[in-house]
């Protein structure tokens, strides 16, 4: 991998296209069975029920027909939050653990007038592992969604599934399009800071050397990149502004699209599918 | 013969390389330059001239084929490519946007710095840097960076990589959205840098008018290929292939195709306008006498 060829880990915001099933569906009915979908992954409580909920999330992807280790490679960029995340959650989840399940470790630990100690639980370990396949789960999900759907017709499904709150004054379409320019400038953003980093590393800078843990180190680097990014950002944001006043953008109201296709059967069906898969999740009982 | 130090040879490379969005950019690339050339590498957007030059001082690396800089082989994944910056220095395209440090002289002491250069050596380097680009030190040291204009930011990005003090320099379409004041500025100050400094300096722009005003040597890229390279008016002669490459020739040497198809005998291998005007004078005296 080259040095600087980081905008091929971001894999959010991209869009890969295709002819696959997943790519053909409405982009309402990818909304609704995606949330549905998402309810069975952060909601299962058990080791079987979270096993099965990342298999037919890897089964999503497969049915996409982009490549598993491309999706997968999304992951890459939390691996040092995730695992954090996940030693705090081992070692110390089981000191607050109210279910009072059996103690399968436990080190006490005295650090001058502290004490503290690790306590690994039967329902803490379960806790742990699962917030680690969940967060899996849910970045292969989301990664699927938007990798298949480009940003248009994701801002058209959010905007016409907001549009029954309108009524409550919820502003679906300007909801719609922020998402749709926030997610827009994810490569965009990604890009220039690649060439920034290749810029300040022609100037002498020196990026890449310490590991990915060294945090510290790490961040003191990042100043030279981060101070031009937020510039280039706001410089950005402003000739947003003026080209959407110069052509007298004035948001949602009264704006009606030129083509709204009707949910066809597949669409419905898959549907279906998304519910009938998360309710099996929920119902079955699961003997782990 | 001056030595070669850099050395291309059928250079490949590959964006997102892996993904379902690869892309190829450079599809066989060779080039070569000596020390001393004030060299042009001139193609239209996408010939893949920006990703041949990341790999001069290697912020890529060939994916297939050779990269040799200064003697060190690019492909050996042992080649220390930030020694390598210190001695060819990059300028990407718009550098004042690259600017960080709120007062002048603190950015363009940053490379130096990371150098570990203790601080009369920065101070000396900052202040030959800048009075190469034509900023004096005193009057711009503290001033604030980004109540700059436009062709002083990109003055104050160039000096920045001067301070590096490099042997080769690369820049990477130098003039483009300038006035024509800081135009002329900035093509004032790589002359001199080439001239005064000896520095070999190589040019990438799509901008006819600068490499012919400019270069010497020219090498044109089309479609991540080499297509053509020689002498800027050999190059420049050529302009049926040129045109073919949606590239033109310089609006001088334009004018002078125009005044030949109507009649007058001029010569058109002219690049500048004191040529053009040159082959007028010559032109009507010969008539007159």
């Amino acid at each position: 991998m080259d040095e600087f060829d980081f905008a091929r880990g971001v894999t959010v915001g991209q869009y890969v296209p295709g002819t696959s099933i997943l790519h053909r569906l409405d982009p309402r009915a990818k909304l609704g069975g995606f949330v549905i979908v998402l309810a069975a992954v952060i909601t299962t409580s058990s080791y079987l029920g979270n096993a099965v909920a990342l298999l037919a999330v890897v089964g999503l992807v497969l049915l996409s027909g982009i490549p598993l280790g491309y999706v997968l490679s999304g992951v890459r960029p939390i691996l040092p939050i995730l695992v954090v995340f996940t030693l705090f959650n081992f070692l110390f989840l089981g000191n607050y653990d109210p279910t009072g399940s059996r103690v399968l470790w436990r080190q006490g630990l005295g650090l001058g007038p502290y004490e503290f100690a690790f306590t690994v639980t039967e329902n803490s370990l379960k806790q742990t592992l699962q917030g680690v396949v969940r967060i899996i789960a849910l970045i292969l999900l989301t990664s699927t969604l938007t990798l298949t759907t480009n940003i248009t017709s994701l801002a058209k499904g959010i905007e016409s599934l907001l549009a029954p709150f309108r009524r409550i004054k919820v502003p679906g379409h300007e909801i719609a399009m922020v998402f749709a320019i926030a997610y827009r400038f994810v490569p965009t953003v990604a890009d220039e800071l690649e060439r920034l980093m290749k810029a300040q590393a022609s100037r002498g800078a020196d990026f890449g050397r310490p590991g990915r843990f060294q945090f510290a180190k790490r961040a003191r680097q990042l100043v030279p990149i981060t101070v031009p990014v937020f510039v280039g950002a706001f410089r950005r944001a402003e000739r947003l502004i003026m080209a959407m006043e110069s052509r007298c953008y004035v948001g949602g109201a009264g704006r009606t699209p030129i083509s709204l296709p009707r949910l066809v059967a597949r669409d419905w069906l898959s549907l279906a599918a998304a519910a009938a898969f998360t309710l099996a999740v929920w119902n079955v009982p699961w003997p782990l | 013969m001056n030595e070669i130090i850099v050395e291309v040879k059928d250079l490949w490379h590959w964006y997102l390389r892996g993904t379902p969005l690869e892309t190829v950019a450079v599809q066989g690339v060779g080039l070569e330059l000596r020390s001393g050339d004030l060299a042009a590498i001139m193609g239209h957007t996408g010939s893949g001239k920006s990703t041949v030059v990341q790999h001069l001082n290697g912020l890529l690396r060939p994916h297939r084929g050779s990269v040799r800089v200064f003697g060190q082989d690019l492909g050996d994944r042992r080649t220390d490519a930030r020694a390598l910056r210190r001695m060819v220095g990059l300028v990407f395209q718009l550098p004042e946007q690259q600017l960080f440090d709120p007062t002048v002289g603190d950015d363009i002491a940053f490379g130096p710095r990371q150098l570990r250069c203790p601080p009369e050596e920065v101070r000396r380097r900052v202040r030959t840097a800048m009075e190469r680009v034509g900023l004096g030190f005193d009057a711009y040291k503290d001033r604030y960076t980004f109540g700059l204009s436009g062709g002083e930011m990109r003055r104050v990005a160039l000096a920045g990589v001067l301070a590096l003090e490099p042997r080769l320099l690369v820049l990477d379409e130098p003039t483009a959205g300038l006035d024509p004041r800081g135009r002329a500025q900035l093509l004032g100050s790589i002359r001199a840098l080439h001239a005064e400094a000896g520095m070999t300096v190589v040019i990438v722009s799509h901008d006819m008018d600068v490499v012919a005003e400019l270069a010497r040597t020219v090498w044109v890229l089309a479609g991540g290929r080499t297509v053509m390279h020689g002498g800027v008016r050999e190059i420049f002669a050529r302009v049926d292939e040129l045109r073919e490459l949606r590239l033109g020739i310089p609006q001088v040497s334009e004018l002078a195709h125009e005044l030949r198809r109507a009649g007058h005998q001029v010569r058109t291998d002219v690049l500048t306008a004191n040529e053009l005007a040159e082959a007028l004078w010559t032109n009507s005296t010969s008539r007159a006498g």
